[in-house]
């Protein structure tokens, strides 16, 4: 039942990730829903339908993309064993812990495409990279977090509603 | 807690090795039947959510009477793409004539360029690339490296191509070289996008006399794009003496933050030049 809904949800979020979050830039930044989402949905506990959200999510990106077809997958799923590592610890749900997965997760998703970016020869200025379009990014990503961790966790509730002993 | 610790890292593995797996089949050009599958439903979901972007962009930002307004600047655009491309090419037949003489007794002469028009349906989701993808594919007749450009000048060249969408190259990403040719000092140079976003025309003869303001063309050296399309005006020319080449920074004439529909040539031959 997740994947059924998880999954067209994640097709949705590359659809407006796509088409409409490019145009609507926040302070030089674009926020990265997909992995906003795979991350949040990891920081439910559900880090299994998080890895394979962020497989799914990340081959919908890159088929969008002029990145190789694979990449975004590998480093979403990547994203989603990180943010998984708050799992059942007590400080998991600290919004602090979160805020800190969106920023881990931002840099390594960033960092892996990146790299695979140099890997195929497309030219690029780290610095520059690092400093006008993940700094940014990251910004925007941070200012997200606490709104789509409380989304996910509306969804999740939704889709499994947690036991109440009798 | 030992054996979910071992399964989340089994299906982590799992995923990965497939990601690779994908790369790998992707890479040696086995996934095009799956994408032209998988990709049509999502380039149509794609499309629609644009189209309706720019439909409540326009009604936020243009006054009432949309529809009417739109169809009559639809008009001008076109009737203005002509005229423009009238001007360049009249303007180009002085310059030659000019440097020429009487002595070149002939008119350089172009087929008619023959249109593609089409919707901008997305950007690249990755920041670090340059390019959009557009609501034709090779079912229309789209190939890879057909020009690119709108009335205001070139956009890029196709670089991917499926059965319903294309993907176009800015020659704003850093990876987008240009045969260019500076109208006013008829010099030439190769244009080439700078990560920070500048473009820049690169390869200029030091004896070249290049103003600011001065129009820049696509020379149609090389054979990758046609002739006589503007790219951009020159804002500022570096000169030093110690150095082989001139560089000109660049202002394109195209507008790519908003881009909305563009027009591919179809009838351009790309060489393909090869030993």
């Amino acid at each position: 039942m997740t994947y059924l809904i998880g999954i067209p949800a994640i097709a949705v979020l590359t659809i407006l990730q796509t088409s409409l979050v490019g145009h609507l830039r926040l302070i030089e930044g674009r926020p990265d829903l997909v992995m906003l989402a795979v991350v949040a949905w990891a920081l439910t506990g559900r880090t299994h339908e998080a890895m394979v959200f962020g497989f799914a999510g990340g081959l919908f990106l890159d088929a969008f993309s002029a990145v190789p077809l694979g990449v975004s997958a590998a480093a979403l799923v990547i994203v989603a064993v990180i943010a998984s590592y708050s799992e059942g610890q007590f400080w998991g749900i600290n919004p602090i812990m979160q805020l800190a997965a969106v920023l881990l997760g931002t840099v390594v998703y960033n960092l892996i495409i990146i790299s695979a970016l140099l890997v195929i020869g497309q030219p690029l200025d780290l610095q520059l990279a690092l400093g006008r379009i993940v700094l940014p990014s990251l910004f925007v990503n941070l200012i997200l977090t606490l709104p789509s961790v409380q989304l996910t966790e509306g969804l999740h509730n939704l889709l499994h509603p947690p036991r109440v002993a009798a | 807690m030992l054996s979910q610790f071992s399964a989340k890292a089994l299906l982590a593995s799992t995923l990965m090795l497939l990601a690779g797996a994908i790369l790998i089949l992707n890479l040696g050009g086995y996934l095009g039947p799956a994408q032209n599958v998988i990709l049509p439903p999502l380039v149509a979901a794609q499309d629609w959510v644009s189209q309706r972007y720019f439909t409540i962009r326009d009604l936020v930002t243009s006054p009432r009477d949309v529809a009417a307004l739109q169809a009559r600047i639809g008009e001008l655009e076109a009737e203005n793409a002509q005229l423009e491309d009238r001007l360049i090419g009249l303007q180009e037949q002085a310059a030659e004539a000019e440097v020429l003489g009487a002595l070149l007794n002939y008119a350089r002469t172009r087929p008619e360029s023959r249109y593609l028009s089409t919707n901008v349906i997305g950007l690249d989701p990755s920041p670090f690339i340059r390019s959009i993808n557009i609501g034709v594919g090779s079912d229309r007749g789209v190939r890879h490296g057909m020009p690119v450009v709108t009335d205001e000048g070139l956009v890029g060249r196709v670089t991917e191509v499926t059965a319903v969408t294309s993907r176009v190259q800015l020659i704003t990403d850093p990876a987008s070289a240009v045969n260019v040719l500076l109208q006013g000092s008829r010099a030439d140079g190769l244009l080439s996008a700078q990560p920070n976003g500048e473009l820049w025309v690169e390869l200029i003869d030091q004896d070249a006399s290049v103003e600011p303001g001065e129009l820049v063309l696509t020379s149609g050296l090389g054979g990758a794009f046609p002739a006589d399309i503007a790219v951009g005006r020159v804002v500022s020319v570096r000169r030093r003496d110690f150095e082989m080449f001139q560089r000109a920074v660049i202002q394109p004439t195209v507008n790519f933050n908003a881009l909305e529909i563009v027009l591919l040539v179809t009838n351009f031959r790309r060489l393909e030049i090869a030993p």
